[in-house]
Parts: structure tokens; C-alpha cells; sequence
């Protein structure tokens, strides 16, 4: 009876804990819900096991897995195109999504890799409404590199939109350049030149 | 007319040898500069709508920004030139970049540019002055006194390194931008790289009042000086360039757009990037 009682009130103070703990989980800012995502990436990138060229196409699917949780992607894909992206298909979309994401992979994550000892510090969180900026200097051997994340916050909580690397925002850059491609060539113009560059970004890197 | 023709050499040779100089460098974000958008005619179609409302984030406590807005009427010949300068990238500037490095040891080549910025202090305190930076007139001040004595003749750096008082670059392009001058439309120089009507009256004054000018007579001297220093800037920061073609599908659209938002943002000083004097 008495160790009975005693089970009882052990189990209660572990599930209250448990929701004690939870609490800050769902009032998690975008440093917070940004820093696994880095976590994941930067070991990936620092493992050993994954180092190497010809360990590129392993490392890259399991550093993108990671990202996936933590980048809207979807989100990235519909911005950079504008009005254009309401007029495509859902095959179209679905394309391009894929194409844009391998561009970014090759130019984000392809610049990360240079880094393999890196350390990422966190620099200060910014927030204004649903948007913030969380700023982060990686380092490694004396070397930084100052690259920031623009989040938005939506139902799972803050994901990342845009990467600014050095200052220039990848998103922002690309779509200028979306843009005047679109002018001269359409949709069908910009998939073939995005296919072309990816193709040429991934030979270079296994090479 | 002689010294005009001293200001255009100097003008085309200061950046012969890195037209990346102040180009594509670190940039940052912030909108709504009074050019003229020209483009908006040709882009109806593509107007953007969400990503507008999106893009305002980092005016924190500025304007409501637009779509950054830019003119460029002249593209068909600057990116003849943009094509020309990429050439002279290639054959030229990196070969002769590559040698240069591999002759200088790193920790020479910083202590040369080291040298080379703290000679250009007069600039920063004019700068910072027009635009009524006190504060940061006393730093650029304290900084060359600290680096020219301690840091023997500016060859070393100990006003960041012991005191963390960090450069507070401005130049007279921003000057004029602080002042309310608009952009003008864009360039890409030939040899000089991307610019704007405002940035290159602002280098044409930057030029005339650097202290070498008036230091040497011989102008061949002022030249080689300025040819090395750009030379000296490029050994230390070697991807810049390449990384922009590498990771772009329209090279010359990003470079305009990374040196509109870099300028931009200077002028805005909007800029948290703690980057040294040596850094592109």
C-alpha cells in the first residue's frame, strides 16, 4: 500500500517534469529551433567518417535530411520566383522546388564543407513579427565566416528562408538573377539553365 | 588638365588591380534607394507580392522597403565590359595575384595591407566628419596614432587587436549617400568594375585626397603604390570573385545586385559585419 503510494507520486512527478520541461519547447525562439538543425549539419560536416570526396553523395543526403527539418524550402522556392510560381503546375513546382533546392545545397552547404573544423558562435537573434534574423559567425582555424540565417516563423515554429553568407543573401541574389533570366527565356529557359548549373556544381565537387 | 589626367590614371590603375575592391564584397541588405526604377515597366509581370511584405524584415525600425529598386539603362554595354574585366581577371590579375602570393608569406601580405590602410586614415576622418561621425573620427583618429607608433608605421594592427577599436571605413561615395544623393544609374567600369554615378565621383574625391598624392611628386610612384595595394588586397581575399561566378546563373545580375546591397547598406550602416580593413 504505502510502496504503492509511493510509485504513484514518483510517477506523477516525473510526467509533471515532463511537462514542466515542455514548456519552453513550445516558446522556443529561432536561435533555439535553429541551433539542432546547425548542430546536425556542422557534424555531419566535422565527422571523419563522412570526410572526402568520395564520401560526397552520403554526406550531402544525410546534411540534407537535417536541413530539410529545419529550411523552408518550400516557402524559398515560392519566393524567389514571384508571380511566376502561381502560374506553374503542381509537377512544375514540384521541379523546380527540387532543382532550387540542390542549387542551394551546392551553395550553402558546399561552402560550409570547405570549413571542417568549424565551430559555429552564435552572434545575437533579432525578431520582428513573424520574421527574425539570427546571426552566426562559423569558424575554423582562425578563419570566420560570418553567415546569418532570415527565419519565419510558421506552425512547426521558425524555419529558415533566406542564408545571408558574407552579406549577400542567397535568395534575394538568386532572385534577381530568376528575374532577368524569366524576362528573356520563361520558366522552361530558367529550368534548363538551373539544371545545367547544378550538373556542373555537382561534377566539380566529386571530381 | 594635367591633374585630370593624373585623376583618370589613378582612377583606372587603383582598381586595375581588383575591380572586386569595394564591388562584391561583404554585403548586407536594405532597400529603398531613390534610384529610379526604370525596370518596373519590363517586370509588371513578375512583381512580387509575398516576398515584399517578407523582405522588410531587416529594415528593423527603418522605412516599409521595396523591392530594392535599381537602374540599369546602360546593361548591354556593361556587360561587355563586365565580360572584358572578367577576362582581365583571368589572364591577368590571378596569375599575376597567384605569384604574388606564393612569393609574399600571408603574414606579410596582412602587414602590407595594414600598412596600406592606415596610410589612407585621412580619408576615413574626412568621411567621417562630412557625416558628422564624431565618435567614429575619434577612433579612425586614435587608430593611427595607436597603429603608427605601436604598430611600427602602421605595418601591424595592435588598435584592434589590444584596444578592439575596429576600422570605421567610409568613403566620399558614401559621404554623398549619407547626404541624400541619389545612386544614379549603374556601371560596370571597364578595369574598374561595378560602380554608380554617386560611388564614382565618391572614388574620384577618395583618389584626390589620399595622402599619397601629395606625399609623392612622381606620379609612376602614386601608381605602382596603388597598383600593389589592390594587388596586396586580392592575395588576401582570393575567392571572392570566383565563389560569385561559381555559384551564379547570371554572373553579371549578381554582381550588381551584391554591389547594390553592399553600398546600400554601408551608407545605411546597416552593416554588423566586424570585418577587418583587410578583408574584401
Amino acid at each position: 500500500m504505502k510502496k504503492n503510494t509511493l510509485i504513484t507520486i514518483a510517477l506523477l512527478l516525473i510526467v509533471l517534469s515532463f511537462s514542466l520541461f515542455s514548456v519552453p519547447v513550445f516558446a522556443a525562439g529561432p536561435t533555439d529551433d535553429l541551433r539542432p538543425t546547425l548542430d546536425g549539419i556542422v557534424n555531419i560536416i566535422t565527422n571523419p567518417d563522412y570526410a572526402g570526396a568520395d564520401k560526397k553523395e552520403l554526406r550531402r543526403k544525410h546534411i540534407m535530411e537535417v536541413t530539410k527539418r529545419g529550411f523552408d524550402f518550400a516557402t524559398m522556392s515560392k519566393l524567389v520566383l514571384g508571380k511566376t510560381y502561381r502560374k506553374l503546375d503542381a509537377e512544375q513546382k514540384k521541379h523546380f522546388e527540387e532543382l532550387f533546392t540542390k542549387l542551394l545545397e551546392n551553395a550553402y552547404i558546399g561552402k560550409l564543407e570547405a570549413y571542417t573544423n568549424q565551430v559555429t558562435i552564435y552572434k545575437g537573434e533579432q525578431i520582428k513579427g513573424k520574421k527574425a534574423e539570427v546571426r552566426t559567425h562559423v569558424e575554423n582555424n582562425g578563419i570566420t565566416l560570418p553567415v546569418s540565417y532570415i527565419m519565419l516563423q510558421n506552425d512547426t515554429g521558425w524555419q529558415v528562408y533566406d542564408i545571408k553568407i558574407e552579406g549577400v543573401r542567397l535568395l534575394r541574389n538568386y532572385k534577381a538573377q530568376f528575374k532577368s533570366i524569366l524576362r528573356k527565356d520563361k520558366f522552361e529557359g530558367l529550368v534548363k539553365v538551373l539544371e545545367k548549373k547544378n550538373a556542373s556544381l555537382t561534377k566539380e565537387g566529386n571530381s | 588638365m594635367k591633374y585630370f589626367i593624373h585623376i583618370l590614371l589613378l582612377f583606372l590603375l587603383t582598381a586595375c588591380a581588383g575591380n572586386m575592391v569595394q564591388d562584391d564584397t561583404a554585403a548586407t541588405v536594405s532597400d529603398n534607394q531613390g534610384a529610379a526604377n526604370v525596370d518596373a515597366g519590363i517586370d509588371d509581370v513578375l512583381i512580387d507580392d509575398d516576398f515584399d511584405e517578407l523582405d522588410d524584415f531587416d529594415d528593423f525600425g527603418g522605412d516599409a522597403a521595396d523591392l530594392p529598386s535599381y537602374s540599369d539603362p546602360l546593361e548591354p554595354m556593361n556587360r561587355m565590359f563586365f565580360t572584358f574585366n572578367d577576362k582581365l581577371y583571368y589572364w591577368i590579375l590571378k596569375p599575376v595575384s597567384n605569384v604574388y602570393s606564393d612569393v609574399l608569406p600571408f603574414d606579410i601580405r596582412l602587414s602590407i595591407g595594414n600598412f596600406v590602410n592606415n596610410i589612407a586614415a585621412p580619408i576615413r576622418l574626412l568621411n567621417n566628419l562630412l557625416q558628422w561621425k564624431l565618435e567614429e573620427s575619434g577612433i579612425v583618429v586614435s587608430r593611427f596614432v595607436i597603429n603608427s607608433t605601436l604598430g611600427v608605421y602602421g605595418f601591424g594592427d595592435p588598435a584592434l587587436r589590444e584596444f578592439g577599436l575596429e576600422p570605421k571605413p567610409e568613403d566620399f561615395g558614401q559621404t554623398l549617400g549619407v547626404w541624400g544623393v541619389p545612386e544614379g544609374v549603374y556601371f560596370c567600369w571597364p578595369i574598374l568594375g561595378p560602380s554608380n554615378v554617386r560611388d564614382t565621383v565618391g572614388f574620384a574625391v577618395d583618389v584626390y585626397t589620399h595622402p599619397m598624392v601629395y606625399y609623392v611628386e612622381e606620379f609612376s610612384v602614386s601608381a605602382g603604390y596603388y597598383v600593389e595595394s589592390r594587388v596586396n588586397l586580392l592575395s588576401l581575399n582570393p575567392d571572392v570573385y570566383e565563389d560569385l561566378k561559381k555559384y551564379s546563373l547570371d554572373p553579371y545580375i549578381s554582381m550588381r545586385q551584391v554591389y547594390l546591397d553592399y553600398r546600400r547598406g554601408k551608407i545605411d550602416d546597416k552593416l554588423v559585419l566586424n570585418k577587418t580593413d583587410n578583408q574584401l
